[in-house]
C-alpha cells in the first residue's frame, strides 16, 4: 500500500477539523455563563440544569422518544412481513414494481412527504398531532426497514428453506426457525436505523403535528428561529453523547453478532 | 397453491402501506394542484408555476443545488480517495459518517453562532485584516453550510466504491505506461463514476428541496423550491400552489434519478466480480 | 414380499416457456440399495431428486413412495431425507441444534432428542463437536453434520445431491468410502446424484446414466461400463474408443478397414454399428503381432500408466492406456481380445439393449 503524502494528510485533517468543529463548538459554548456563543465567560452546567428543569422539554423528549419506539417496532414488524413477501414474489415484473413503490418514500424529499401527507390526513380527518406524527413515522420508516432486512433474504440459500421444508418443518416452523433468526442482524439494523429516522426527522413531522404536540426536533427549530439560547446547546451535547453511544453500541453490536453468525453456511 | 395464499398474507400491512402512503399521497398531490384557494378546479397554479416569479425561483433552486452538489463532490472525492488509502478506513469512514447522525437543525445552529456577527469566522477574519462581514443570510452561508452537511453523504458512495475497486488494475494500468494522473483519468474515475452518480442523487435533490438550513441561516428568503413548498402549505396555506410546486419538484426528481440512474451491467461490474 | 419403494411413472416436468427438464421417466428403486443418478448438468438429475423430496410436484405422471401415491404430499410430511449440495446448514444454530432440528419439530421428548443427536453424531465420527458453530467446521466436517442431520430422523430413503463436490480430491474419495459404509450399515435407501462417473462407478448398486430428461441406460456399475448402451454413454461413463463399424455377420465386425472377431450377434447382416473398445483393452505390441497397425501421435505420462493417442490408416484416433512407453511417430501393433470389441447399434431402445445382452448370455450358458 503507498503511504499517503503529506499533503494527502494535511487534507484529511482539514476535513475532520470542518466537520467536527461545529459540533464542538456548539457543546462548548454549552458550558458558557455568558449566555453567547461567541465570549466564554465562565464554566457552568447551568443550562444542562435548565434543560432537566423545564418540565415541557422533558414532556417533549418523552413525546420524541414514544414516537420513535412504538413507529420503528410497528414499521419493523411490517417491514419484514413485506420484504419476506417481496422475497418469495415469484413474477419478476411484480417484485421489480413492488421495490420501486417501496423506494419512493426513501428518495422523496422530506417537504414532498409532509406536505401529502398533511393533504392526505386532512382528508381523512386524522387529527393533527401524536397520531399523525406516529403514522407518518411508522410510513416513512418501512421501506428503511425492508431495504435493510431484503439484502439478509435474498443472501440466505433457497436450499436452507427447503433443508427445513425436508426435516418436517410447516411453513410456519420455516419461518419462526428458520427465516426470522437468519434475518435477525437485517432486523436489528433495520429497526435501528429506523429508530435514528425517527429520532431525527424534522420536516416531515413539522408538517404533520397539530398545536398541541411537539417532538424536540421541531421544538429545536423553533427556540433556533428565535435566536441564540444555550439551553440548545446544552441539548446538542446530550444529544451528541447519546447518537455517538447508539452508534458505538450498535457498532460492536453487529460485530459480535457478525462473529457468532459470520461466514456460516458456505 | 397453498403456500402462496400464506406468503400474500405477509404482504398484506405491507400493500395498504403501499397503496395509502405511497400511492394516495402523490395522487393527492396531484390532484390538489389542480385547485385554487377557492376550491375551484384550475389550471391557474400551473400557469402561475410559469410565470416569471416561479421560474426564477425554479432557476436559482437548481443553481444552489449545482453549485452545493458541485462543491461537495470537490472535497468528497479527494476525502473518500485518500481515505481508502487510511490504514484503518473503516474507523476512518465511520469517523466522516457520525456528524451525519446528528441531527441537521443543530448542525445549522451551530453555524448561527459560528457566521454570527461576534461568531468565530468573524474574529478570524478581523485577525487577518478583512474585517467583520455580515456572512450570515448570503448566499455563501447557504452554500457553505449545506455543503458541509451533504459532505458525508457525497463520501460514502465514493468511498464504497474506490474501496471496491481491484487494485490490480491500477497496477495494470501503470505497467502498460499510463501516468498515475492518466491511471485516474482513465480507470480510477471511469470505475468509480457510478459512486459519483449515487452521491450527486443524495445530494442534489435534497439540496433542491431542504427549506430548514433556508429558513435559519439565508434569512427568510425564498430560494429553493422546498422552501417555496412550506411556505404555500404552512404560511400563506395555499395548498393548491404549494401542490404544483411539489408536482415539478417530483418530476425534477424523476429526471435526476434517470440522468444519475445506473444500468446494471456498469454497476457491479466495478472491476472486481463478484 | 414388496422390495420397492420409489416407483416413478411416466414422470414429465415442465417449465413455463422451456422445453421438458424431465420427460416421461418411469423406474423403481428397491429398499436398502446404493443408487446414482449420472449425468450432465441439466440432465434432469437433481429435478428427480427435487420430485422425490417434495419440493416440485411432477407436471405429468405420478411418483410413489412405499406404493403410496406422494404427488401433493408436502416436503415436510415425507420420510425422506436430503443431504443438500451446498449442505444447506442453519448458520445460525450450532451442530447439535442443527442435527436436532427435524426431532425438535416433531416435539420429541428432550432425552429422546439427546439421545439420538449424540447417537447420530457418532455414526459421522463427529463426537465431541455439539457444542461448535456451523462456521468453526471444515468443509468435511459440515458435510458430516449435514449427513447426520438427514439420518437422525430414521428416514426411509436419503437423497445425497452432489454432496462431495464442494470437497477437494483427497477428501472426496474419503467421503465416497465413508458414504458407502454408512449406507451399508443403515441399510436405508440413499439416492445419490452426481455428474462425477468416478464417484458413481465406486459408491453404487445402480446407476442411472441420464440425458437431456431421458434415462439412457440402467445397471451395475460394470454392466455399464462394460456394455454401454450408446456413444453417449460410452463417452460418458470412462474414456473410450469409439469408431464407425459394419456387422457382417453375427461375430464377424469390420471397422478400420479390417474385419475382426468379436462377440456380438443377433444383428442384421451389413449393419451399420458402432464400436467402443476401452484404452486399457488396447495392448501395444510389434506390427506384426499386432491386429492393427497405428501411428503414435502424442504421449502424455499420467502416473499410473502412459495415455497415447494413436492414429490408423483411416484416421480414426485410438488412446491407448499402457504402462510401456512408445516413440512418437512410430508405428506400432495393437492387440486386443474379441471381448473387448463392443457393439453398440445406432438409436437402441434400453429394452431391446437388454434383451439382446440377455440373449448373448443364454447363447455363453449354452455353449
Amino acid at each position: 500500500m503507498e503511504k499517503l503524502s503529506k499533503k494527502a494528510k494535511v487534507y484529511l485533517a482539514l476535513v475532520f477539523f470542518i466537520l467536527y468543529a461545529p459540533i464542538f463548538y456548539l457543546i462548548f459554548y454549552s458550558f458558557n455563563s455568558g449566555g453567547t456563543m461567541s465570549n466564554f465567560d465562565g464554566f457552568t452546567m447551568e443550562h444542562y440544569a435548565a434543560v432537566f428543569n423545564d418540565t415541557r422539554l422533558l414532556i417533549i423528549l418523552m413525546n420524541t422518544v414514544i414516537i420513535a419506539l412504538l413507529s420503528s417496532l410497528i414499521s419493523t414488524a411490517i417491514g419484514v412481513l413485506g420484504a419476506i413477501g417481496i422475497v418469495f414474489l415469484r413474477n419478476r415484473k411484480m417484485r421489480n414494481a413492488v421495490l420501486s413503490l417501496n423506494n419512493i418514500l426513501i428518495v422523496s424529499p422530506d417537504v414532498i412527504i409532509g406536505a401529502s401527507f398533511l393533504i392526505l390526513f386532512t382528508m381523512i380527518g386524522v387529527k393533527l398531532g401524536f397520531a399523525s406524527v406516529l403514522i407518518s413515522h411508522i410510513a416513512f420508516s418501512i421501506p428503511i426497514v425492508v431495504i435493510m432486512v431484503l439484502p439478509k433474504l435474498q443472501e440466505m440459500s433457497s436450499t436452507l428453506i427447503d433443508a427445513a421444508a425436508d426435516l418436517g418443518a410447516t411453513k410456519r416452523d420455516i419461518l419462526t426457525r428458520v427465516i426470522i433468526p437468519y434475518i435477525k442482524p437485517g432486523i436489528f439494523a433495520g429497526f435501528f436505523l429506523a429508530l435514528t429516522y425517527s429520532l431525527d426527522d424534522f420536516a416531515v413531522t413539522f408538517f404533520v403535528t397539530g398545536n398541541g404536540f411537539s417532538t424536540l426536533s421541531v421544538e429545536i427549530y423553533s427556540m433556533a428561529r428565535a435566536g441564540i439560547t444555550l439551553t440548545i446547546n446544552a441539548l446538542s451535547a446530550l444529544i451528541f453523547v447519546i447518537t455517538l453511544g447508539l452508534v458505538v453500541g450498535y457498532y460492536f453490536f453487529n460485530q459480535r453478532a457478525r462473529n457468532s453468525i459470520g461466514t456460516g453456511g458456505h | 397453491m397453498k403456500s402462496k395464499g400464506a406468503r400474500s398474507f405477509y404482504l398484506i400491512p405491507y400493500y395498504i402501506w403501499i397503496a395509502l402512503f405511497v400511492i394516495a399521497p402523490i395522487a393527492l398531490v396531484v390532484y390538489y394542484s389542480f385547485f385554487d384557494l377557492q376550491g375551484n378546479l384550475t389550471l391557474e397554479n400551473y400557469q402561475n408555476f410559469f410565470s416569471s416569479v416561479y421560474l426564477r425561483l425554479t432557476l436559482s433552486s437548481f443553481w444552489y443545488a449545482f453549485l452545493v452538489t458541485f462543491f461537495s463532490i470537490l472535497i468528497a472525492y479527494p476525502t473518500a480517495y485518500w481515505l481508502t488509502k487510511t490504514k484503518h478506513k473503516q474507523l476512518w469512514l465511520l469517523l466522516i459518517i457520525i456528524p451525519s447522525w446528528i441531527n441537521l437543525l443543530l448542525k445549522t445552529y451551530a453555524f448561527i453562532g459560528i457566521f454570527g456577527l461576534y461568531g468565530p469566522a468573524n474574529k478570524f477574519l478581523a485577525a487577518i485584516g478583512i474585517g467583520e462581514q455580515q456572512i450570515l443570510f448570503t448566499d455563501f452561508s447557504f452554500i457553505f453550510v449545506s455543503v458541509y452537511i451533504f459532505i458525508p453523504f457525497m463520501i460514502l458512495p465514493i468511498f464504497n466504491s474506490l474501496d471496491k475497486l481491484n487494485p490490480a488494475l491500477m497496477d495494470a494500468s501503470r505497467d502498460l505506461g499510463a501516468s498515475s494522473w492518466m491511471t485516474f483519468r482513465k480507470v480510477i474515475f471511469p470505475l468509480t463514476i457510478n459512486g459519483v452518480k449515487s452521491g450527486v442523487q443524495a445530494v442534489f435533490i435534497p439540496a433542491l428541496s431542504l427549506f430548514v438550513i433556508t429558513r435559519l441561516i439565508a434569512g427568510n428568503k425564498v430560494i429553493t423550491l422546498g422552501t417555496a413548498i412550506e411556505q404555500q402549505f404552512l404560511v400563506t396555506q395555499n395548498w393548491g400552489m404549494g401542490s404544483t410546486i411539489a408536482v415539478f419538484l417530483i418530476l425534477f426528481m424523476i429526471i435526476i434519478m434517470m440522468l444519475t440512474g445506473q444500468r446494471e451491467k456498469g454497476g457491479s461490474a466495478n472491476g472486481k466480480t463478484k | 414380499m414388496d422390495t420397492s419403494i420409489i416407483r416413478f411413472e411416466n414422470v414429465s416436468q415442465i417449465y413455463d416457456g422451456a422445453g421438458p427438464v424431465l420427460n416421461d421417466v418411469s423406474f423403481e428403486l428397491e429398499k436398502g440399495k446404493f443408487y446414482t443418478l449420472l449425468g450432465p448438468s441439466g440432465c434432469g438429475k437433481t429435478t428427480i431428486l427435487r420430485l422425490i423430496a417434495g419440493f416440485i410436484t411432477p407436471t405429468k405422471g405420478d411418483v410413489y413412495i412405499e406404493g403410496k401415491k406422494v404427488n401433493n404430499i408436502p416436503a415436510n410430511e415425507r420420510q425422506v431425507n436430503t443431504v443438500f449440495q451446498d449442505y444447506a446448514l442453519f448458520p445460525h444454530l450450532n451442530v447439535f441444534e442443527n442435527v436436532a432440528f427435524g426431532l425438535r419439530i416433531k416435539k420429541l421428548k428432550k432425552a429422546e432428542v439427546e439421545r439420538r443427536v449424540k447417537e447420530a453424531l457418532e455414526f459421522v465420527n463427529l463426537k465431541g463437536y455439539e457444542n461448535r458453530e456451523i462456521s468453526e467446521m471444515s468443509g468435511g466436517q459440515r458435510q458430516r453434520v449435514a449427513i447426520a442431520r438427514a439420518i437422525v430422523n430414521d428416514p426411509e430413503v436419503i437423497l445425497l445431491d452432489e454432496p462431495l463436490s464442494a470437497l477437494d480430491l483427497k477428501l472426496r474419495t474419503e467421503m465416497q468410502y465413508e458414504l458407502r459404509e454408512l449406507q451399508q450399515r443403515l441399510g436405508k435407501t440413499f439416492i445419490f446424484v452426481t455428474h462425477d462417473q468416478e464417484e458413481a462407478l465406486a459408491m453404487s448398486d445402480e446407476i442411472f446414466v441420464m440425458k437431456a430428461g431421458e434415462i439412457q441406460q440402467s445397471g451395475t456399475p460394470m454392466d455399464i461400463y462394460d456394455e454401454p448402451i450408446n456413444r453417449f454413454v460410452a463417452d460418458f461413463i470412462g474414456e473410450s474408443n469409439i469408431v464407425a463399424g459394419e456387422m457382417i455377420e453375427d461375430y464377424r465386425v469390420r471397422f478400420a478397414n479390417k474385419e475382426f472377431e468379436c462377440v456380438d450377434q443377433g444383428l442384421n447382416p451389413n449393419e451399420q454399428v458402432e464400436i467402443v473398445i476401452r484404452p486399457e483393452d488396447l495392448e501395444i505390441t510389434s506390427v506384426s503381432q499386432g491386429k492393427m497397425a497405428v501411428t503414435v501421435d502424442t504421449q502424455l505420462f499420467r502416473g499410473v500408466h502412459f495415455e497415447i493417442s494413436t492414429i490408423d490408416e483411416v484416421g480414426n484416433e485410438w488412446l491407448v492406456h499402457s504402462t510401456k512407453k512408445a516413440e512418437v511417430g512410430s508405428l506400432i501393433g495393437l492387440d486386443f481380445d474379441p471381448e473387448a470389441i463392443h457393439v453398440m447399434r445406432l438409436n437402441e431402445s434400453e429394452e431391446a439393449f437388454d434383451a439382446r445382452l440377455e440373449s448373448y448370455g443364454a447363447e455363453a450358458d449354452e455353449k
